[in-house]
């Protein structure tokens, strides 16, 4: 049995009758330590499956078992690391840290403590911001805290949501060499979601594609079987590299077109809408 | 209580001199509620020439800012007692506004308060009435020259308005008094009307005393009827001319008292005398004249009550009519010298028939809404009016060679003799209130077979 | 250094002065000569400007009720204000005075009134010179326009009369059912009334001629008059200072006391009999239980504005802090869960637009329901109720703000909170609370400025001591101050809002996380 299981989990949102599906019949499995990386279209419903992983989102049907047993709610073992960081923006890296391994390890002792937080720090080359508000860091940087906070819980799977999609092309590169290292250093189960095949690629031991929403679903893995340690600049060059690659994209694309169509013959016209976004507004009030 | 007076009298008499006279006070420090009127002085001199002091209470002398809060923060305990309205206390007795014991055993002051008419008014008032129409004319001026403007108002349909200070102040049953003494009906107060503007040939409603002025100018009433400086102001602003003060009313009516619960009183007997006591010397202190008959003290009573603290309107302003002198008009300047009588023609003293007078105007313009016997009269006022009180303070005082003999009108049954000086020429006799409702015009009557109930 | 005065400064909310500060370091002078010309001169010229207009116009704005104040006479109103304040506690200094101190006291006062008293006299005599000669001036100048006036009436009168008579006699052989004629009579008696109103409207206009003659100024007059007044008045407070300082004094009290009762117990000592023994036993108890109260009291002051504007400035952070003890908690609760918020809102849209007036009558009721004895009540019922008054009208900004800060956590935040497990209050203190901060203190500096606006209100019908009773005092009274004594409570009341406001921005801005800078 594998260590994360999903099993034809379906899911949906919105009341009955209009009820769209974000996710049906999805299932995968992950084995322990393995890194896997989940790529979609952005409104496939990659999110949805982040929050139906770490427990934040209970199934409609199915079920997500990790070593065997069910997934009920979330907890400090499924950890997250989050699109936009969620980092407290009211306390120091030291302390956005500290309040997760407070919460994880509370028997620790003062130093204790203290320790742990600044080895998690040190791991992501944080230490000169560690007194740094978040909003005095940039994106990047934010990234590292949210992932040194997540890697602080000592999680028995690791999720990431998109981590560093909202990053330049230049700090993306930087910091996906670094969860390389870290990973390496610290190897754990991971799950990324990512719209990057590049990434994906460059990452993750085995590649799993996300369906068209509405009503997406897990496809059939890609394994990736290029020699670790990998590096970027070479890579480019890799024949395997390049033909895993477009064997991914042309699956996506197909699935893309299809959909499309699906949705055509579906005859579904969508209101003309967009989603607002309040918390810009609360910010500034 | 009779005895520990008789024993502290003794003491007295045994020649202890003490700067604290030996009463043994409940309580020595005390607050004493007043408002912003020249009247409020035999308090604040109490207070500012020592006399509360030499009874071992230290007094504090608060202003408050209308007739209302001043009586709840009485009843309610903030205050120990204050300058109040005659009719207050009554009032507070027999349950007309507040409800709550309220006793009295002294007087403040007699008469102080005028009418005063808008340029308008006056103008057409002269224009009725030609004897007026001097720069001096001679008083008192009824409302006679008043009669016509109302009649014309009321045939357009409309009400002339005047002010006053409260509704059982001394200044509405004055007010009332002039305009129905010539036949004018001011309104009578009814179950469901407790504004008092039933039948009304001329609208009264309460107006708080500073804004009098700037509400006359503003045009919202056409006169009004308030204590001092609010009169003199008037004219020194030239917005109004005081066509009478209520001494032409009724020559040497009560018009302030010093108020307490009955329940303070009860706790603090002592305290109460002695607050009497100083209050007394004070009355006598301001009413002190030399041999010319002039008031030696009136001018230094008027540089403390012209502090902010106290009354706090102008020296100058005040000076007038504390010293004696009243400005009808800029060309009308007239000595009046018992505008404010502190002290003379035993004015300290709680006349029962001082009660009884606010009661029968009470009954008269319908505020006591049914008849009720010339035994409640009696009654009621002694509830009231503690002469008692008054003469033990008295006593003390005569012990001590602070007053007089002739000062107090010892062997009194508390009943002034029948008068006729109004400015109607009604004569009231306060052992027959029954008889002096039913001798008004306007009013309600009551039966002639009460009076001997 | 340089930086952290910086800091400082724009922590304070003084980032005006910043250009000072660098300008001293020598940073870039003209252009920190050009800031401090734009934020520190332009306020600067404009308030002169201000008071230049202020200047110009008051005394030409005047109504019978009385005259602008000038921004000299508001300043002199100050003074007096002051004046009253500085001598009211060199009294109740006095009244502790003793020993050296007291006759060092007592001969300074003695002398001050030896100086003053022919000072005072000379005045008076000047000012009843200038007063008379003043009354003969207006005397002269009125008595013939009174004369005037008297026989501009009475002609009008004669000759109304006359004309009236006339057009009566004409009435009477008016021909009956002539419509040309009688109309010719309607309008001979239409012109005799305009007449009519036309002599009483230049008697009016006369008559104001007599009454400028009589309100004619001599400011000469004036100015001694108010000098004589100032003599006056001093001579009244050294006269009080005087009884302070001898027989009013505490100490002096205190001495006379004592030896009476060394006298009492004298007599005690050597009484013989029971009754006359427990007599003076009696005495003697009395004597020192009223040394006693002596040594315990205390000079009664009177509330003076500077204390009354420290007693209003306490009452508002009393009200203040009640109404914030009941809006946050309140605002968390109605933020957390919305059938809170749907059960509160109806009220909250209902008691929110309420007057402190109406507000004021209701809370005397329910807190005098409290204290039964106002000697025992440890706070004041008036302050109390002027205090809750204000924490009624002022809470709801705090209220709403909270609420919405509670329940607009971002949600990423609130699923760390979920991944971690925290528990209900970890999660309320460490999450939600520090979240929601920043627009909990901005309802603060909210509730703040409107508890201060309404206090004043409420201590002017509470008649609690504070800047509202001072003002309706000041009203009261109706002295020739009383304006300028308004002008000067509208810049206290001013400088201490800003003084607050201010202080509310320092706190806004230490909790503010995300750095949006503060409205000023």
């Amino acid at each position: 049995m594998a260590f994360l299981e999903m099993e034809n989990v379906s899911v949906g949102f919105g009341p009955e009758g209009s009820r769209t599906e974000v996710l049906r019949d999805a299932s995968l499995s992950v084995e322990e330590n393995e890194f896997i990386a989940v790529v979609g279209f952005s409104g496939s419903g990659k999110s949805t499956l982040v929050s139906l992983l770490t427990g934040l989102l209970r199934p409609d049907s199915g079920v997500i078992k990790l070593k065997g047993k069910p997934v009920t709610k979330p907890g400090p073992h499924l950890g997250i690391v989050f699109q936009n960081y969620s980092l407290l923006p009211w306390l120091s890296v030291y302390g956005n840290i500290e309040l997760a391994a407070k919460q994880v390890f509370p028997h620790y002792s003062k130093a204790q403590r203290k320790e742990h937080v600044e080895r998690y720090i040190e791991m992501v080359s944080l230490t000169p911001a560690r007194n740094k508000k978040p909003s005095e860091l940039s994106g990047g940087m934010r990234q590292r805290v949210s992932l040194a906070r997540t890697l602080s819980m000592q999680p028995e799977v690791l999720v990431m949501d998109e981590p560093l999609s909202a990053l330049d092309a230049l700090t993306r590169a930087n910091l996906q060499d670094e969860l390389v290292r870290i990973w390496e250093e610290d190897k754990r189960t991971v799950v990324m979601i990512t719209n990057d095949v590049d990434e994906a690629v460059l990452l993750a031991d085995r590649i799993v594609p996300l369906t068209m929403g509405p009503s997406a679903t897990l496809a059939s893995d890609f394994k990736v079987t290029l020699e670790r340690p990998r590096d970027r600049t070479t890579l480019n060059t890799n024949p395997e590299f390049k033909k895993l690659r477009n064997e991914i994209i042309h699956f996506m694309t197909a699935m893309n077109k299809e959909a499309k169509m699906l949705r055509v013959d579906k005859g579904l016209a969508m209101p003309d809408i967009q989603p607002i976004d309040y918390s810009a507004t609360k910010r500034s009030a | 209580m009779k005895r520990t007076i008789i024993n502290t009298a003794a003491i007295v008499a045994l020649g202890v001199t003490s700067v604290f006279a030996d009463l043994d006070l409940e309580k020595d420090e005390l607050k004493f509620g007043f408002i912003k009127l020249t009247d409020c002085a035999p308090l604040v001199i109490a207070k500012e020439k020592g006399f509360f002091e030499d009874e071992g209470i230290q007094a504090e002398v608060i202003a408050q800012p209308n007739w209302k809060t001043l009586l709840d923060n009485v009843i309610n305990g903030n205050l120990d007692g204050a300058h109040m309205l005659s009719g207050q206390p009554i009032a507070a007795t027999i349950g007309i506004g507040t409800q709550a014991d309220v006793i009295t055993a002294f007087t403040m002051d007699l008469n102080g308060n005028g009418i005063t008419v808008s340029n308008a008014i006056w103008e057409e008032m002269q224009f009725n009435d030609p004897d007026l129409d001097t720069p001096t004319p001679k008083h008192p001026i009824s409302a006679k020259g008043l009669k016509p403007i109302v009649d014309e108002k009321l045939d357009a349909g409309e009400k002339l308005q005047m002010g006053m200070v409260f509704p059982v102040s001394t200044h509405n049953y004055e007010l009332r008094y002039w305009l129905a003494a010539s036949d004018i009906h001011p309104g009578m107060y009814t179950e469901s009307d407790t504004g008092g503007r039933t039948d009304a040939q001329v609208e009264l409603s309460v107006t708080p005393p500073p804004m009098m002025p700037t509400v006359l100018e503003a045009g919202n009433i056409q006169g009004y009827c308030v204590g001092e400086p609010w009169n003199q102001q008037a004219v020194a602003k030239g917005i109004g001319v005081p066509v009478t003060t209520n001494y032409d009313v009724w020559k040497n009516n009560p018009e302030k008292v010093f108020g307490v619960t009955k329940e303070w009183n009860a706790a603090n007997p002592n305290t109460h005398i002695a607050v009497v006591k100083a209050l007394i010397r004070a009355g006598k202190w301001l009413d002190e004249k030399d041999a010319d008959g002039n008031f030696v003290n009136r001018e230094e009573a008027v540089r403390i009550l012209s502090q902010p603290n106290y009354v706090g309107a102008d020296y100058d302003v005040i000076k007038n009519s504390m010293t004696g002198t009243f400005i009808f008009q800029k060309s009308d300047v007239r000595k009046m010298p018992e505008f404010n009588v502190f002290f003379d023609h035993y004015a300290t003293y709680p006349w029962y028939s001082d009660g009884i007078w606010f009661l029968t105007q009470m009954r008269r313009w319908g505020q006591i809404t049914e008849s009720k016997p010339a035994s409640w009269y009696f009654d009621t006022v002694q509830k009231v009016y503690q002469p008692d009180i008054y003469l033990q303070a008295a006593t003390l005082l005569l012990e001590e060679g602070l007053i007089e003999n002739s000062d107090v009108p010892w062997n009194t049954d508390g009943y002034k003799p029948a008068t006729t000086e109004f400015i109607d020429g009604v004569e009231y006799d306060g052992r027959d209130p029954i008889g002096y409702i039913n001798s008004h015009k306007i009013g309600n009557k009551d039966a002639e077979g009460l009076a001997s109930k | 250094m340089k930086f952290k005065i910086l800091k400082a400064l724009d922590v304070a909310g003084l980032q005006v002065f910043d250009p000072v500060v660098r300008l001293i370091c020598g940073e870039n002078p003209p252009e920190q000569v050009r800031k401090i010309l734009l934020f520190i001169g332009v306020p600067i010229v404009t308030f002169i400007v201000f008071l230049g207009v202020w200047t110009y116009l008051a005394p030409r704005h005047t109504t019978k009720a009385g005259e602008v104040p000038t921004p000299g006479v508001v300043k002199s109103a100050a003074d007096g204000i002051w004046t009253f304040h500085v001598r009211e506690n060199q009294k109740a200094t006095d009244f502790l005075l003793e020993g050296d101190a007291r006759e060092a006291a007592l001969t300074a006062v003695e002398a001050r009134i030896a100086e003053l008293e022919p000072l005072a006299a000379a005045a008076k005599v000047k000012l009843d010179e200038l007063d008379a000669a003043a009354k003969a001036k207006i005397d002269a100048e009125a008595a013939p326009l009174q004369e005037q006036y008297k026989e501009m009436r009475k002609t009008s009168r004669d000759e109304n009369k006359a004309t009236k008579a006339a057009l009566i006699a004409e009435a009477d052989k008016l021909p009956v059912n002539d419509a040309a004629a009688r109309d010719a009579f309607l309008a001979k008696v239409a012109a005799f009334d305009l007449k009519q109103e036309a002599d009483k409207q230049a008697q009016k206009d006369f008559k104001a001629k007599i009454d400028a003659a009589y309100t004619t100024k001599f400011p000469e007059m004036e100015a001694v008059r108010s000098e004589y007044n100032g003599y006056e008045e001093e001579l009244q407070y050294l006269s009080k200072r005087l009884d302070y300082l001898t027989g009013d004094n505490q100490s002096l009290k205190i001495a006379g006391e004592s030896t009476e009762l060394n006298e009492l117990e004298a007599t005690f000592l050597t009484a013989e009999g029971g009754k006359a023994t427990f007599a003076a036993a009696e005495k003697v108890l009395k004597k020192q239980e009223a040394i006693t109260r002596i040594s315990d009291s205390e000079y009664s002051r009177p509330w003076t504005f500077p204390r009354q504007i420290a007693r209003s400035v306490w009452c508002v952070f009393v009200g203040f802090f009640i109404g914030t003890a009941i809006a946050v908690p309140l605002g968390v609760v109605c933020g957390l869960s919305r059938v809170c918020m749907a059960a509160l809102t109806p009220l909250i849209a209902l008691f929110k637009p309420v007057s402190p007036i109406v507000w004021l009558p209701i809370v005397f009721i329910i807190v005098g329901g409290f204290i039964s004895d106002p000697e025992l009540a440890p706070v004041h019922p008036a302050f109390l109720s002027s205090a809750i008054t204000v924490a009624l009208c002022s809470l709801w900004p705090t209220l709403v703000n909270t609420a919405l800060g509670v329940a607009s956590v971002e949600k990423d935040h609130v699923n760390v909170a979920r991944v971690l497990r925290l528990g209900f209050f970890s999660r309320l203190f460490k999450i939600v609370l520090p979240s929601a901060l920043p627009l909990i203190f901005a309802g603060l500096r909210i509730s703040l400025g409107v508890g201060w606006m309404v206090l004043i209100a409420a201590e002017l019908l509470s008649s609690s001591e504070g800047i509202g009773k001072f003002v309706w005092d000041m009203f009261n009274n109706g002295s020739s101050q009383t304006f300028a004594q308004m002008f000067v409570v509208v810049f206290v009341v001013g400088a201490v809002g800003l003084l607050l406001d201010r202080i509310m921005i320092v706190l806004q801005r230490s909790v503010s996380f995300d750095g949006a800078p503060t409205a000023i």
